[in-house]
């Protein structure tokens, strides 16, 4: 996968070999991008993250006709990953995924860095959280669910779906206490994941997974698990036999993972100029499209603009949450 | 029967054989490149595949990923440093027989037990891959705590160093294990405030210091010695292979059997399984004694073993979509790129892609024969090389690889600090193996602790509750019991 | 280089203590019985036991407190020695702003030479085998390798 050479670069390319060394600096100064990009992903190689990453990046990678080149920086829980996104120098050569984490990592004392960190480009994608259960679970639906969990005395019931103050922790937390539950009332197992709490799931081992119905559809196509409901505003059309929280419980609570592109702070108008539009360009394409739905992954778009509220308005429901459930820490 | 003709048509096309001939070229070479794993080499042709029919781009990683886990033997073999960690369990072994003078067959053995192995994979991957996952997937943390604690009473097995510094080997792997963010409450121990450290301690980078470094690091010292380096006469690698064939044929039947249930395991794939195949080969020999000294025993079940787990890593993967390996982790996800979105309805909907995967995994280790044996051949050419040009190369190697591993100059650091730590350890008569099992099972074993005793509130009576975790527990308290009561009538006696 | 039993089981008591006294910082987790510092502890307390151990079979031995190999009092030797972690530091310190590929072929220049390689010799293999490694790592698996000074002419 070459770069096509357009016409004007195969000329300068020419120039340059001709004029030996000198000509070199006259290359670097045409339009960005100029050579190939680096796209961070905090999140392993295989994943959703990575996934939807990678497609951005080969799309991104034939609109602007350099290598967009995906590079998985993984580890402390997401940390690393966005930490390199936010130190690389500002010249539009590395950018990178953020996630959710981003918003909630400076309140557990993991990291200083926060949403103000990088120059937000695009919003691309949020999943909600879903209340799952395995298929030989007693509960039919999540009110039976419900009702259960506050008839039960704290502590009987494990839910899992990722690490200690994790987002469907989060999810569990918030869910719990707008039913006038303390965030404990369910024990947390923490997990490695989604993927292994949904085996934990389906091997008994726990009883609720609130993790994103994406993520448990192997599962739940496999007749292992049910989806009971998902914590959103609105059905998901690719599950539209699952409730919203607000339908059966009259309980309007929604969080979701979301992931977005950005840059380390401070990039030049010359790089969020061409960005901004390729990424908008991308978001609207079909491919991207059929992607996106074939992983029934939600669809979210927001400009720079937007995407700077979005993750304001959610760092602070994350503080409040965390502060709440005693997860926050310093 | 319509979908195994369709299968064939899809299979047996001049493209998609061409791209299987392609990326067997890749992964033999990527596998024998030490600090390029299998699943780096799936995860970097998943870009590749974004832009082919699904037989092709799942043809692509079979055949790299089947090539991928032999060649690495390759290396193992002639320099001691595995290409990749799948082949970690025996390098020692390989590496000691190729001193004997012993590389033809060696190589010929790791040849045609890695073919022989991954047929035998293959064979359960198409037969039984229902019935298996079904067993695999009640597996909870239970399960796998004591999973763990077998994996890591393997360790002590595989040292033939004294208990005392095997065990401390095995502890220093362990707490390495505990560096970054902890299972229970997601808190950064151990990383003194640096970012890269909460990633914690990259188990790659690690063995490349441990074991390539080291090594450099002892060969060093004598390159400037005039003397040339002894090339062994370039042989027949068959020879003498019936007769390894009529004597072991047993220890490839159960190195091939363990592969094939540990690949079949979420989570524990072909590295894994050769370690655990290696010891209980050693456990159940005639003469564990020769173990470590260069003995054929071990390589036989454990080669056999990564290549059966290879494919048996699929069977969770297309019956649940669950992985059974990082390498079927990504694969998943070109699975449901290509529309073919894992689960047991993949098998009555796209049946002809199903035979289509199973077909390219006959053929990618049929022609694992002829391209090995010509890697291997051409490899050679490497012990010839003088050795004060090679020894620079293996290093650039080493720290280009530790770098791709972590993409980061973290990768480079570790290699170092781990291979100064190597050779102090090896200087003192403490092995390395332990400490990278250990680091490989650490998390899995503190993780899933904390979660049974989460579950169990606290009851320690619940690890022994479940079928499944009472029978493995019980057989994992039998094995210390015995090593523990060896141990003392040992030490009667003296 | 061996340190004898005891020295090193000494410094192995002295390392667990430090891992113990490390996990003390760990904060407890509301709710959660089993917190960060449990593993940590079990694996020091095990190091210690080894340590204690080591010491008193040192002890018994008698063996000198540190051994050195001949070649450590052979320059030519150490320096040999010493250039495998000097180059991969090199590597570390420099790399971003030389770029791999400068840096790489001053490694296999500068060792090969050292280590009594013909510069006719030493100097296509370096070049060639950096240009090699540059090619796939950089452009085949897209490693993201270091271009610094290179970066206007890749």
């Amino acid at each position: 996968m070459s770069a096509p050479h357009s016409p004007r670069f195969a000329r300068r390319t020419l120039l340059a070999a001709g004029g030996g060394l000198l000509a070199m600096p006259a290359l670097a100064q045409s339009r960005y991008p100029n050579r190939p990009v680096q796209m961070v992903v905090p999140w392993g190689a295989g994943g959703g993250t990575d996934a939807t990453a990678r497609i951005v990046a080969s799309m991104l990678e034939k609109r602007l006709g350099q290598p967009f080149n995906v590079v998985n920086r993984t580890g402390g829980s997401g940390v690393v990953g966005h930490s390199a996104i936010a130190t690389a120098p500002a010249d539009g050569y590395t950018i990178g995924m953020i996630t959710v984490e981003i918003t909630m990592m400076h309140w557990q004392g993991l990291t200083q860095l926060n949403p103000e960190s990088y120059t937000p480009l695009a919003l691309m994608n949020s999943d909600p959280p879903g209340v799952q259960v395995a298929s030989n679970s007693p509960y039919a639906d999540v009110k039976a669910l419900a009702e259960a969990i506050k008839a039960r005395p704290a502590g009987t019931f494990k839910a899992s779906g990722t690490g200690q103050g994790g987002i469907w922790h989060l999810a569990l937390v918030g869910w719990l206490q707008a039913m006038g539950l303390k965030g404990d009332h369910v024990r947390w197992v923490p997990s490695n994941g989604a993927a292994p709490a949904m085996q934990e799931l389906a091997a008994g081992g726990v009883d609720i997974v609130t993790c994103s119905v994406p993520e448990a559809r192997a599962m739940i196509d496999a007749g292992r698990a049910k989806a009971l409901a998902i914590m959103a505003p609105e059905r998901n059309p690719q599950f539209p036999n699952v409730p919203t929280l607000n339908e059966s419980l009259g309980i309007n609570y929604s969080v979701g993972a979301w992931r977005g592109i950005a840059g380390p702070k401070g990039l030049p108008a010359e790089v969020t100029g061409v960005l901004v539009p390729a990424l908008k360009a991308v978001y609207d394409d079909q491919e991207f499209k059929s992607f996106m739905t074939q992983r029934g992954f939600g669809m979210v778009y927001a400009d720079p603009q937007g995407f700077v509220r979005f993750m304001a308005e959610g760092d602070r429901a994350m503080g409040e949450a965390m502060r709440g459930a005693g997860l926050a820490r310093g | 029967m319509d979908a195994l003709i369709q299968a064939f048509g899809l299979v047996f096309d001049p493209v998609v054989l061409g791209v299987i001939a392609v990326s067997a070229v890749f992964g033999m070479f990527v596998g024998a490149m030490p600090g390029l794993t299998a699943t780096m080499a799936t995860a970097l042709l998943v870009p590749v595949t974004f832009f082919m029919p699904p037989v092709p781009a799942l043809g692509a990683i079979v055949t790299a990923t089947a090539m991928a886990i032999f060649a690495g033997d390759i290396p193992a073999a002639m320099l001691r440093m595995p290409g990749t960690p799948a082949s970690a369990a025996y390098a020692d072994e390989s590496y000691e027989m190729t001193k004997k003078g012993q590389l033809n067959l060696n190589m010929g053995v790791n040849l045609v037990f890695s073919v022989a192995g991954g047929l035998i994979g293959v064979a359960v991957l198409i037969l039984a891959a229902p019935a298996l996952a079904e067993v695999a997937i009640n597996f909870s943390s239970f399960e796998y705590f004591w999973l763990a604690c077998l994996g890591l009473t393997c360790a002590v097995f595989l040292t033939n160093a004294d208990a005392v510094k095997g065990f401390l080997s095995l502890f220093f792997g362990l707490l390495l294990a505990t560096v970054g963010i902890d299972p229970s409450a997601g808190f950064p121990r151990f990383t003194f405030g640096e970012v890269e450290l909460m990633q914690g301690i990259n188990f790659i980078a690690t063995m490349i210091g441990m074991f390539a470094v080291s090594e450099l690091l002892r060969g060093a010292i004598s390159v400037r010695d005039a003397g040339h380096v002894v090339v062994q006469q370039v042989g027949d690698m068959f020879r003498g292979l019936g007769a390894i064939w009529r004597r072991y044929w047993a220890n490839f039947l159960r190195g091939s059997a363990i592969g094939t249930v540990i690949g079949a395991l979420p989570g524990a794939g072909a590295d894994i399984a050769a370690w655990i195949s290696y010891a209980v080969s050693k456990r159940f020999s005639k003469e564990p004694e020769k173990f470590g000294t260069g003995h054929v025993e071990g390589i036989v079940d454990s080669t056999s073993a990564n290549n059966s787990a290879l494919a048996s890593a699929w069977i969770p993967a297309l019956v649940f979509g669950i992985p059974g390996d990082s390498i079927t982790a990504i694969v998943i996800g070109v699975l449901y790129m290509k529309n073919m979105n894992p689960g047991p309805t993949v098998f009555t909907e796209n049946p002809q892609l199903i035979y289509s995967v199973f077909l390219i995994f006959i053929l990618a280790n049929l022609i694992m024969l002829p391209l090995g044996w010509a890697a291997i051949k051409s490899a050679r050419q490497m012990l010839r090389t003088p050795r004060n040009l090679l020894l620079p190369c293996i290093l650039l190697f080493c720290i280009v690889g530790s770098f791709a591993m972590t993409n980061s100059l973290y990768g480079v650091a570790l290699m170092l600090v781990m291979g100064l730590f190597g050779w102090f350890l090896e200087e003192h008569g403490i092995p390395v193996a332990p400490l990278i099992l250990g680091l490989v099972l650490g998390e899995m074993l503190e993780q899933t602790f904390v979660q049974s005793m989460i579950k169990a509130d606290g009851h320690y009576l619940e690890f022994f509750a479940r079928p499944i975790a009472g029978m493995l527990g019980a057989a994992t308290l039998l094995i210390w019991a015995i090593m523990l009561g060896r141990g003392v009538l040992r030490s009667a006696r003296r | 280089m061996r340190l004898n039993d005891a020295l090193l089981g000494a410094i192995l008591l002295g390392f667990a203590g430090w891992v113990w006294w490390m996990t003390t910082f760990f904060p407890a987790f509301p709710g959660q019985d089993y917190g960060p510092n449990l593993f940590p502890r079990i694996l020091a307390g095990a190091i210690g036991v080894c340590g204690l151990l080591l010491i008193l079979r040192g002890l018994r031995s008698r063996a000198p407190l540190v051994m050195l190999d001949g070649w450590t009092r052979e320059p030519a030797r150490l320096v040999s020695f010493l250039l495998i972690p000097g180059a991969a530091l090199f590597y570390i310190l420099v790399s971003d702003f030389l770029g791999f590929i400068p840096t790489a072929f001053l490694i296999l220049l500068v060792l090969a030479l050292w280590f009594r390689a013909r510069l006719l010799v030493a100097l296509p293999v370096a070049a060639g085998v950096t240009l090699t490694v540059h090619w796939f790592f950089s452009g085949l698996m897209r490693v993201p390798l270091p271009r610094g000074l290179m970066d206007p002419l890749l």
